[in-house]
């Protein structure tokens, strides 16, 4: 508590200089706490908190690139629900998510119990597996459409040479099916190391001991990995596959570069229907409404997960 | 009361000797020199033309003593960028515009009406495209500035060896691609989520006499026996002439198709003739360009018309004027006609007789093309619809589905379905 400038007054002390009274406020614990989180927060509240508002406020009126709109109240959640690309954008977003963050689990898995092993220039490998998620997406996306490419896909080329094919082989990226596919698999390659570099992580603080205990009770291979690697791993794993799941869910530049929602319409997703509809197609209010159906979907995703890693 | 007049005292001193100071270095100083004016466009697909642009921006900049800088971003990303100028209203004087732009940025845009009938009186009018792609209810919002003609590019060799001749209608074309699919040369068009694959859909149903709107610009007119034909049309040149490739393509997967020497026909811009060029391919000298087909309904082409517009919120609307009407002096057009290696064609009469066509054979058909042309959404007005029928890429996704079994009048059913979600969704301006 600061002394009173009363009570020095009284007891014959010169009050305390401004500077000196400004540096009490500041040093007063409430102050100085709510200070140092300001700029986090002015960050959040720039930088993601007004883009939601504006973008509920645009979801909510008939706002195109031109022209301010008026409110229009859920019309354009109406109008997006009417719609077959959309429902089938739903549909797309389910389908992609589920089969590419499964495959990423089980995949990232396997690929962090081989580099937990012993290798011979370990972190050089480790190094290399990074390298999907380093790359610019846009670039190694560019890279996969050459493979798929239609007239020159090495993919095609390759299966044809060892029989595995039947000439010209599939139309990746022309029918339904096999484009989205194509784009699962782009998703995986690139998303697969984040996985295992995160199991990996998880994969060592595993205390050997438990390994040992299980190996003098003589449990299998398998059996080490089921009764004592997954339960350990639980944690790890729920956080990765929360954060897959909605990297998953929101991706944008794979199916941007790769089919462009094609064909037909069967690899887009919420991203990339809302960046059709909002930014080249100028209606910004039902883009904005596409793109927040997301939201609480992903809302539900997180909060079901978080309350299972609190629970773990 | 004595502050105030120190102040202004001290302002008037400074002023007094800066204006001095300027006087005696015979320029202004830093702070007031030269006003900017900013322009922004896509990447040109011929990056000559962008050095040709900037080139004629800093001959501009030292004759009116201001800085031009011409900036350049990829061409997907100008939705976005025009989105987010007009957003905060802030950015660049100049922008590029096309399609929809002028009717979406209707209220957005500078009246330009000054300057199109100024450079339409001096440069032999503007052709019909011209006034469809840029005039709005409420008057002209961009000066057209260049378009890229979209022609029947083809293999000159392998239609010799199968017997037929470049065609001049799309039925032509049907029965050319049957005996050319049978020599191994099969011909191509989108049927995709592609640029290319709207516009020749809509040069095809203009041809057949069909139409996707009404032109009010507010009544869906694709539910027509025209539009079946045309589907049924792209069932059997998709299942006797052309390869299923053509669902998977991009808008440079034609040009590689004909490059390859597999394909023998496209229907696109000259852009793989002057790729072929560039890089010596030998397959070069096969390649030869023809007029677009026409049909039953005439001959017609869709196109993209690039425009220039200046934003209201701009500090420098007098001069942006000028620099527009600088770029479309004789000397200077041309010359970016040139820089672009004839892809730049020009949306008035007058810039038709340039050297570039008539002296190269395979581009003298090129001028005429500007007589066939018109904006996506004809004989409506490319009105925010269109932009949504475009950009969903409904036209080439409802023929991709008559393809893939649906029956043709369902097809056309869920094209109008489309149509009217997007009519639906229709900005309200004084152009529609």
């Amino acid at each position: 508590m600061a002394v009173g400038t009363r009570v020095l007054e009284t007891v014959g002390r010169a009050r305390p200089g401004r500077l000196a009274r400004a540096r009490e406020w500041w040093e007063q614990e409430h102050v100085f706490g709510y200070s140092l989180i300001v700029p986090a927060l002015a960050l959040i509240a720039g930088l993601v908190a007004y883009p939601f508002a504006m973008a509920i406020y645009f979801s909510l009126s008939d706002y195109w690139v031109g022209s301010p709109g008026s409110f229009v109240g859920l019309q354009n959640f109406r109008d997006i629900l009417g719609n077959e690309i959309f429902r089938q954008t739903v549909s797309n977003s389910f389908v992609f998510t589920i089969i590419a963050v499964i495959l990423k689990a089980v995949l990232g898995i396997w690929l962090a119990m081989l580099l937990f092993r012993p290798l011979r220039f370990k972190r050089l490998i480790r190094g290399a597996v990074l390298l999907p998620w380093v790359i610019p997406t846009a670039l190694s996306v560019l890279a996969w459409r050459w493979m798929f490419d239609s007239l020159y896909s090495v993919v095609n080329w390759t299966g044809i040479r060892l029989g595995l094919m039947n000439p010209p082989g599939p139309n990746w990226l022309g029918m339904a099916d096999y484009a989205m596919s194509a784009v699962i698999a782009v998703n995986v390659w690139r998303g697969l190391p984040f996985f295992a570099i995160i199991v990996l992580a998880g994969l060592v603080s595993i205390p050997r001991e438990y390994y040992e205990a299980a190996e003098v009770d003589g449990a299998s291979s398998w059996g080490r990995f089921r009764h004592v690697t997954l339960p350990l791993l639980k944690p790890v794993l729920a956080v990765v596959i929360l954060f897959s799941t909605i990297f998953t869910f929101s991706d944008f530049n794979i199916v941007q570069v790769l089919t462009a929602g094609g064909p037909v319409n069967t690899t887009h997703l919420f991203a990339t229907f809302a960046y059709q509809m909002g930014l080249t197609g100028g209606n910004l209010g039902q883009g904005a409404a596409v793109s927040l159906f997301l939201f609480p979907l992903l809302a539900a995703i997180v909060f079901i997960q978080l309350r299972y890693i609190r629970k773990e | 009361m004595s502050a105030v007049i120190a102040r202004r005292s001290f302002l008037k001193g400074s002023a007094i000797a800066v204006a001095g100071a300027s006087l005696a270095l015979e320029r202004a100083p830093a702070w007031a020199q030269k006003r900017e004016l900013t322009m922004l466009s896509f990447n040109h697909f011929v990056p000559a033309s962008d050095d040709e642009l900037r080139r004629q921006a800093d001959v501009f900049s030292k004759q009116a003593g201001v800085t031009v800088r011409v900036d350049t971003i990829a061409g997907p990303q100008m939705f976005a960028k025009r989105a987010a100028e007009v957003s905060s209203q802030s950015g660049h004087d100049v922008i590029v515009t096309g399609a929809a732009d002028p009717f979406l940025y209707e209220q957005q845009l500078v009246d330009m009406g000054d300057l199109v009938d100024h450079l339409g009186g001096r440069y032999g009018g503007w052709y019909p495209f011209a006034k469809e792609t840029c005039h709005t209810a409420s008057g002209w919002r961009a000066v057209p500035w260049f378009w890229v003609a979209f022609v029947g590019s083809y293999n000159e060799v392998q239609f010799k060896k199968a017997g037929v001749q470049a065609p001049k209608t799309w039925d032509d074309l049907l029965k050319a691609g049957k005996v050319l699919k049978k020599q191994g040369n099969p011909v191509g068009i989108p049927i995709s989520q592609c640029t290319d694959a709207n516009i020749t859909f809509w040069s095809v149903l203009w041809c057949a006499g069909g139409k996707v709107l009404e032109p009010d610009g507010k009544t869906p007119a694709i539910n027509s026996d025209k539009a079946a034909g045309v589907v049924e049309w792209y069932k059997e040149l998709y299942k006797d002439a052309m390869e299923p490739e053509v669902l998977s393509w991009d808008n440079a997967s034609n040009n590689r198709f004909l490059l390859s020497g597999k394909g023998s026909w496209i229907h696109n811009p000259i852009s793989p003739y002057v790729a072929a060029v560039e890089k010596k391919m030998p397959i070069a000298d096969e390649i030869n360009h023809h007029n677009s087909p026409g049909g039953p309904g005439g001959i017609h082409s869709a196109t993209g018309v690039n425009s220039l517009g200046i934003w209201k919120f701009s500090k420098n609307i007098p001069l942006a004027k000028d620099f527009i009407k600088f770029l479309f002096e004789k000397e200077n057009y041309n010359a970016f006609i040139k820089g672009g290696s004839a892809f730049n064609q020009p949306p008035l009469r007058g810039f038709a007789e340039h050297p570039i066509w008539a002296s190269h054979p395979k581009y003298a058909m090129l001028p005429k093309e500007a007589e066939y042309v018109h904006e996506q959404g004809w004989p409506a007005k490319p009105n925010a619809a269109v932009q949504l029928i475009v950009v969903n890429f409904v036209l080439p996704n409802m023929v991709a589905k008559a393809i893939a079994g649906m029956p043709t009048k369902r097809a056309l059913a869920w094209g109008e379905d489309q149509i009217r979600l997007a009519l639906q969704g229709k900005l309200e301006t004084k152009g529609k």
